[in-house]
């Protein structure tokens, strides 16, 4: 079944294998069926601990009139910090003409629309009365960034779907016709979405302008949702917070996190999906070194937002520094710089550190001080408020996650999991075509067509 | 006269409190008494203008929260300031030195009096000497009464005094007055000091655009000055000499802080702007996938005619 207008054997011939290696993971395993078993059981006993901050009101959180933003608006930043790697690996590094990030592009943009998607939830999360939300819409005022905030998040989840699905669309061709023996459902929703797709050339003409369009469209999309949500911080006059920088500052941490993120996935798609042909060595070696550039930059912008106001030291920011650097989160603070940034950096230097499963760990290491990070710049600036607020308990000038609140950030990750589990087990996970178009041009490069 | 005797004994005793300080206070101004006795209410009259004007620097009388300056404003509740007199406090207070402030142009001479009164509460031993005559001295056993009143046609207030006993009322003369509007903080002073012509009048030019409340209407205060020879002499009134002034709400224009409709101009075409652009193109990339739907139908629908001609044209 010539479907392909690949005309050569040869070519024919890779795709097939591109289409094998590729397929062999869509499929209901028992693995899955276990994994994913055990996210939804997870899930809804985190739902649970929902329910009853529904029923009781944010009382059954830490969050009291000090510290009003929590763990749930640090887990927000982190989300769409780390959504924004897809636009850094398809557009950026995609439109500088990096081919080697084609087998990465697509677990990148799965990787955005989980977070993006989630990180809409996560607000509601921490609203008292969620019923309101759509008070939003109906009273919201558009000077405010948090209305900023809400149409931007929604415009880069639909970008982000976008860019995961045009280029889904020829791999569904493809797909459809070599799924034996999976659910029929499953090859129906192939049939469907991918649109009568005919390999023909006017039809790649048409993806291809409208990837382009997207690739450029989502770069100020992916600047403004993070610089607006580093804006709800930056535009008030809390110490801490009260930072002409935030915008850049928050960017360049987002890339870290985002990049740490798809490091990790590389590595277990890698493994688990058997794509070593497609993930290889090398492609790690890159990441290591974007990791490098973009946590340099990170380093950079931190070096600003804590020098220039330890420098000057206005009253405020002495007491807020005095608490990052030795005081009550002085640990939590040297840990996120050192082991989350500047040790990695330093180790990444190391050719050998950039072989997959050194990186892997280190990345680990940097998306989980990546999530610290967010929760120190939420949280500490809050413990002193600009206006004294009189006769409080004690324990509500020091703010404590409880264990609900954990549950239902914990939620949050489980439903990041769940997404990008099913996407990467019912889709592709590699871009089929564009390997195969790849690999054609690579022949046709070296001459032997 | 009666307060001769305790002005001369102050003045005997005066170093002995006024010792070890630097801000020396006139003798003169040393023996000065209130001329009402402090009361409940002038207590509390003086609390509210010590809480308004002095608590910035001096804090809360007996808590020792002053702020930290040099010379140290000092707790108006310890020693150090209850020492000294009466007619001391009220100097220090009208005239200020270094970083105190003059207050004489702030507050009435009555109201720093119901100052010293809230001062003095924090003092068990403190009792009260009283001046007891309002009279004058130059015009000894008359009342000195005032009255005031607004010339629109060149526009200035007039001051008019005179002495009244019981058997005749004289005009004021050769009395130096000053006159003052009432503002959010404390009083302005209206021209310049004026005396009293043979007439006991006295006029003040008043400012072209004084703003006044939504009618017009102005709080005016005139006072002698040479409270020695007259006693202490002030008239408040209000009259219709300055601009309506309607209060204009913060909220009446577009601002930042306004609510949606009132947003500013360039908030809402950036936003609408930036929204329809990216979604203009959200939805033409939709269309594209339209398009790609309706050429792969096409190319199938050919696909199929030719299968069925193939299929017709196969030799049987």
């Amino acid at each position: 079944m010539n479907e392909i207008s690949f005309s050569s054997q040869k070519e024919q011939g890779k795709l097939d294998s591109v289409a094998s290696d590729v397929l062999r993971n869509v499929r209901l395993s028992k693995g899955f069926i276990i994994w994913i078993g055990f996210l939804f059981l997870a899930l809804a006993a985190c739902l649970f601990a929902y329910i009853i901050q529904l029923k009781e009101g944010l009382g059954v959180t830490g969050l009291r009139d000090y510290t009003s933003w929590g763990m749930y608006i640090a887990n927000f930043v982190f989300f769409v910090a780390t959504s924004l790697v897809g636009m850094l690996i398809s557009s950026v590094l995609g439109l500088i003409g990096y081919n080697w990030v084609k087998p990465i592009s697509r677990i990148a943009e799965i990787i955005a629309i989980a977070f993006a998607a989630v990180a809409g939830l996560v607000i509601i999360s921490d609203m008292g009365r969620p019923d309101r939300f759509p008070y939003l819409f109906m009273f919201g005022r558009i000077q405010s960034p948090i209305l900023w905030d809400v149409t931007v998040v929604t415009t880069y989840l639909v970008l982000s779907l976008l860019l995961w699905f045009f280029p889904l669309i020829p791999d569904l061709a493809i797909s459809k016709n070599r799924l034996h023996g999976r659910p029929p459902l499953l090859v129906k929703a192939y049939e469907i979405l991918s649109l009568r797709w005919e390999h023909h050339e006017s039809q790649y003409r048409i993806l291809k302008q409208a990837l382009r369009i997207l690739l450029i469209l989502i770069i100020p999309t992916a600047f403004a949702i993070h610089t607006v949500t580093s804006w709800l911080f930056a535009v008030t006059p809390r110490t801490g917070w009260d930072s002409t920088i935030f915008g850049p500052y928050f960017l360049s941490g987002a890339f870290v996190s985002g990049t740490a993120a798809v490091i990790i996935a590389m590595y277990f798609f890698r493994v688990n999906y058997k794509l070593e042909k497609y993930l290889t060595p090398f492609h790690f070696e890159r990441m290591g070194r974007v990791l490098i550039l973009v946590s340099i930059v990170y380093i950079y912008f931190n070096l600003n937002e804590f020098l220039v106001p330890g420098y000057k030291l206005k009253t405020g920011d002495a007491i807020h520094l005095r608490e990052l650097f030795t005081g009550h989160y002085a640990m939590l603070f040297w840990s996120v710089q050192l082991v989350g940034l500047v040790i990695p950096v330093i180790l990444l230097l190391i050719k050998q550190m950039r072989r997959p499963v050194p990186m892997m760990i280190i990345s680990a290491f940097v998306l989980a001080a990546s999530w610290l990070k967010r929760y120190i710049i939420v949280v500490p600036g809050q413990g002193h408020p600009n206006l004294p607020i009189q006769n409080v308990p004690v324990e509500w000038v020091l703010y404590k996650p409880t264990l609900i609140e954990t549950a239902v950030t914990m939620a949050s990750i489980l439903l990041v999991l769940i997404i990008i589990t099913i996407l990467s087990k019912l889709f592709p996970v590699i871009p089929i075509w564009e390997m195969a178009e790849d690999e054609h041009d690579k022949e046709k490069l070296s001459g032997n067509e | 006269m009666k307060y001769l005797i305790p002005i001369a004994l102050l003045i005997v005793l005066a170093p002995g409190f006024a010792w070890g300080q630097d801000w020396v206070v006139p003798e003169e101004r040393k023996g000065r008494l209130s001329t009402f006795p402090f009361t409940d209410e002038t207590r509390q009259s003086g609390e509210k203008l010590y809480v308004t004007n002095c608590i910035s620097c001096h804090g809360t009388p007996g808590k020792g929260n002053y702020i930290s300056l040099v010379p140290s404003p000092g707790d108006p509740a310890t020693e150090k300031i209850q020492k000294n007199s009466d007619g001391e406090i009220f100097h220090k207070v009208s005239t200020g030195r270094g970083q105190m402030p003059s207050f004489r142009n702030i507050l009435s001479g009555d109201e720093i009096w119901h100052v010293v009164s809230y001062i003095r509460s924090f003092n068990k031993n403190y009792i009260q000497k009283v001046m007891q005559v309002i009279t004058s001295s130059a015009y000894p056993g008359a009342v000195i009464r005032m009255t005031m009143g607004y010339n629109e046609a060149d526009s200035t207030v007039f001051v008019s005094a005179s002495a009244v006993d019981e058997k005749k009322t004289v005009a004021v003369t050769g009395a130096g007055v000053r006159l003052f509007a009432r503002r959010y903080f404390g009083m302005m002073a209206i021209d310049e000091e004026k005396t009293t012509d043979e007439s006991g009048k006295a006029a003040f030019r008043i400012p072209a655009g004084l703003p006044g409340d939504r009618e017009g209407n102005v709080h005016f205060s005139a006072k002698f000055t040479d409270e020695d020879q007259f006693g202490i002499v002030s008239m408040d009134t209000i009259l219709l000499a300055g601009d309506r002034t309607i209060p204009v709400s913060l909220l009446a224009e577009r601002a930042m802080w306004n609510n949606v409709r009132k947003a500013p101009v360039w908030v809402l075409l950036t936003y609408t702007i930036g929204v329809i652009a990216v979604w203009g193109f959200i939805f033409l990339i939709m269309m594209k996938l339209r398009d790609i739907y309706i050429i792969g139908s096409i190319i199938q629908g050919k696909k199929s005619a030719e299968a069925i001609t193939e299929t017709e044209n196969q030799p049987t």
